[in-house]
């Protein structure tokens, strides 16, 4: 089984000398393709920075990251862009809709980016809205959505261009405990189908349902289970 | 010119954002749309005004003209002997002034006014009476609409003949059959040869017409006047006209007719030449004056409007931020962010250019209106406004265009 995210003493460093914050302090993680992982901790842990640097928004101060086998120390803003839009599908806490755009043209946008012509996006969005179950809703804005189904509709706008890695950061942190459950149904459906997922979470309940756990600390690993079965 | 598809997506795409943020995109084109129209319409409106002065001189015969006239030597003190025995300007000085360049020279007549009771059998009245000579007619702008004009003849020999003006011709033959007939001027009769066409000019719709004087002229052969009514042997006239179509050689014409004038009337400068050329290209220069305050008006509010659109723009930018980040985060570069900002910006300065366009036109129509003189676009105008419109809409485009692309996706997307 290939790796979908190597890193390897992996640091990140806000602000200079002084006042230097030390947001990660040395990350070793392998996820496998396939693997469902939730990524925990407290505030302040460095979750953030990690899953910034990991959907490739962010670099490392040092240490070495290769997504989907790729090295990505060093590429230009516009490869890791590249690399964002090919590789890499996020899903929000607050979903990041573009609000004035309807549903279906936020989940072509990724394809947009991509180069693919315009009947294609058309009918990949649709297919893809019909997969998260909301396809009558794809003439609609935005605000004429209910949270779960704003969400349904990131999660199709993260799997437009078919990424190596689902990043979901806290993706039911806005929801009810209903709605949060049938998002994350939708993403265990997801990792049931084959898709590699890391969700950023501070809830137990929510990391339970995941393979497997990771645990960040001060900007370490404080504890990594064993991969599943 | 060849669109690629990815340009087209492109423009497409910064369709759909105009469409999406409407009332922000209607504000930048505002811009652009007000900048647009103030140019053409300040252009407009001066063309037509030149267009419309430019008629006046073709009616009056057009511009290119150098009238000489007999003025007073004696500037202080008594007439000497040399100045009180000269003759003035005599037909045989426009003679001379013809030979001098007879290439840049087209065409010369000469004027001699008097005063006369003239007689018909439906009116007696003193009036004044041209004696014309050379090319008088074309040269002034009358056209014979009855009969026919003088013969080389009847104005070599000063034949008893006359051509009556519109107003003339009405007063002195109301029932409208002036040619043929005999009329009195003074003691001697003149038969009417021709009846000129009305010459009608008006500045505005309702105003009198500027040229109804000239409708009452009298003209007889310059010789005429000069044997017969003031027994001038010398033939003096009152005015000679050159006309001189290639306006660069008229400087020089003018400076070879005033020394040979000098030399003709024994050193003594007793003659005026003015230059209609030097007076239009004063015109002209105006009317450049009048442009270039127009286009300095026109380029103050596209800054202004500029400026707003800078000023809307980054106001956007900031809503825009995190929409940016997320445009980012799901594979946008920054130099694809930076294109669909400039494309839009480029759209939405042509969009306001083409309704900038349509707005100088009424703009300048509704002037013009009100000026009640005819409208005037000259294409240049178009291209002028448009251009200067789109290079500034550019210019002011980059820089938030600049802005949006630098962002960093991570920020963006935090940016509260």
């Amino acid at each position: 089984m290939s790796a979908v995210i190597e890193t390897r003493g992996l640091t990140k460093v806000f602000g200079v000398n002084g006042n230097a914050v030390h947001a990660l302090r040395g990350i070793d993680l392998v996820v496998d393709r396939g693997e469902f992982v939730a990524l925990v901790g407290p505030s302040g842990s460095g979750k953030s920075t990690l899953m910034a640097i990991l959907g490739c928004l962010d670099s490392p101060t040092a240490g070495g990251y290769a997504l989907d086998g790729q090295p990505v120390e060093g590429l230009s803003g516009g490869a890791l862009a590249r690399i964002r839009n090919e590789k890499v599908g996020f899903v929000f806490q607050t979903y990041n809709l573009l609000p004035r755009a309807t549903v279906a043209r936020n989940v072509e946008l990724p394809m947009l980016y991509a180069g693919i012509s315009g009947r294609e996006r058309r009918e990949r969005s649709l297919a893809l809205l019909e997969k998260v179950g909301i396809p009558e809703k794809a003439g609609r804005l935005p605000a004429e959505l209910s949270g779960g189904q704003r969400q349904r509709v990131a999660i199709a706008r993260a799997l437009a261009n078919g990424p190596a890695l689902l990043l979901a950061d806290e993706p039911t942190g806005a929801l009810d405990s209903k709605t949060g459950a049938e998002v994350l149904g939708l993403f265990q459906e997801l990792h049931r189908q084959g898709h590699t997922v890391v969700l950023v979470t501070h809830d137990p309940a929510i990391a339970a349902l995941a393979g497997r756990r990771v645990e960040l600390y001060d900007g370490l690993v404080r504890l990594a289970e064993a991969k599943a079965a | 010119m060849h669109l690629s598809g990815a340009f087209r997506q492109r423009v497409a795409e910064a369709w759909l954002e105009i469409r999406e943020n409407l009332g922000r995109s209607s504000l930048q084109a505002l811009g652009i749309m007000v900048g647009v129209a103030s140019v053409l319409g300040g252009f407009s409106i001066s063309d037509s005004n030149q267009r419309r002065s430019d008629e006046r001189w073709r009616k009056l015969g057009g511009i290119e003209r150098l009238n000489v006239q007999p003025a007073a030597a004696m500037r202080d003190g008594s007439v000497t002997a040399l100045q009180r025995a000269n003759l003035g300007l005599r037909n045989a000085d426009a003679v001379d002034g013809e030979a001098l360049n007879s290439k840049a020279v087209h065409a010369t007549s000469v004027q001699r006014f008097a005063r006369a009771r003239l007689r018909s059998p439906n009116a007696d009245q003193e009036r004044q009476v041209s004696g014309i000579g050379g090319d008088f007619l074309p040269l002034n702008g009358y056209e014979v609409e009855q009969g026919r004009a003088f013969s080389m003849t009847e104005l070599a020999r000063g034949a008893p003949v006359c051509l009556l003006g519109a107003e003339a011709a009405s007063v002195f033959f109301p029932s409208g059959d002036a040619v043929g007939q005999t009329m009195r001027l003074g003691d001697f009769p003149v038969v009417v040869v021709g009846v000129f066409r009305e010459l009608v000019f008006r500045w505005r719709d309702g105003e009198p017409n500027a040229m109804a004087w000239r409708n009452r002229i009298v003209a007889v052969p310059s010789a005429l006047v000069a044997a017969r009514m003031q027994g001038d042997r010398y033939e003096r006239v009152d005015r000679m006209t050159f006309k001189i179509p290639e306006l660069n050689l008229m400087e020089g014409f003018a400076r070879d007719l005033a020394s040979l004038l000098k030399a003709n009337h024994r050193q003594q400068d007793d003659v005026r030449i003015d230059d209609i050329a030097a007076r239009m290209r004063k015109r002209q220069s105006q009317g450049q004056v009048y442009n270039l305050i127009f286009m300095l008006s026109g380029i103050l509010s596209l800054v202004g409007g500029g400026m707003v659109n800078v000023n809307i723009q980054l106001a956007s930018l900031s809503e825009r931020v995190r929409e940016v980040g997320v445009r980012m985060a799901i594979g946008a570069s920054g130099l694809e962010v930076f294109k669909a900002f400039m494309t839009e910006a480029v759209l939405l300065t042509s969009l306001g250019s083409l309704a900038g366009l349509v707005l100088g036109i009424g703009f300048s129509k509704g002037i013009c209106m009100f000026l009640d003189i005819p409208l005037f676009l000259a294409p240049g105008s178009f291209f002028a406004a448009f251009f200067v419109a789109s290079a500034f809409g550019v210019v002011f485009a980059l820089f938030p265009a600049w802005k949006a692309s630098r962002l960093s996706p991570m920020e963006a997307l935090r940016y509260e």
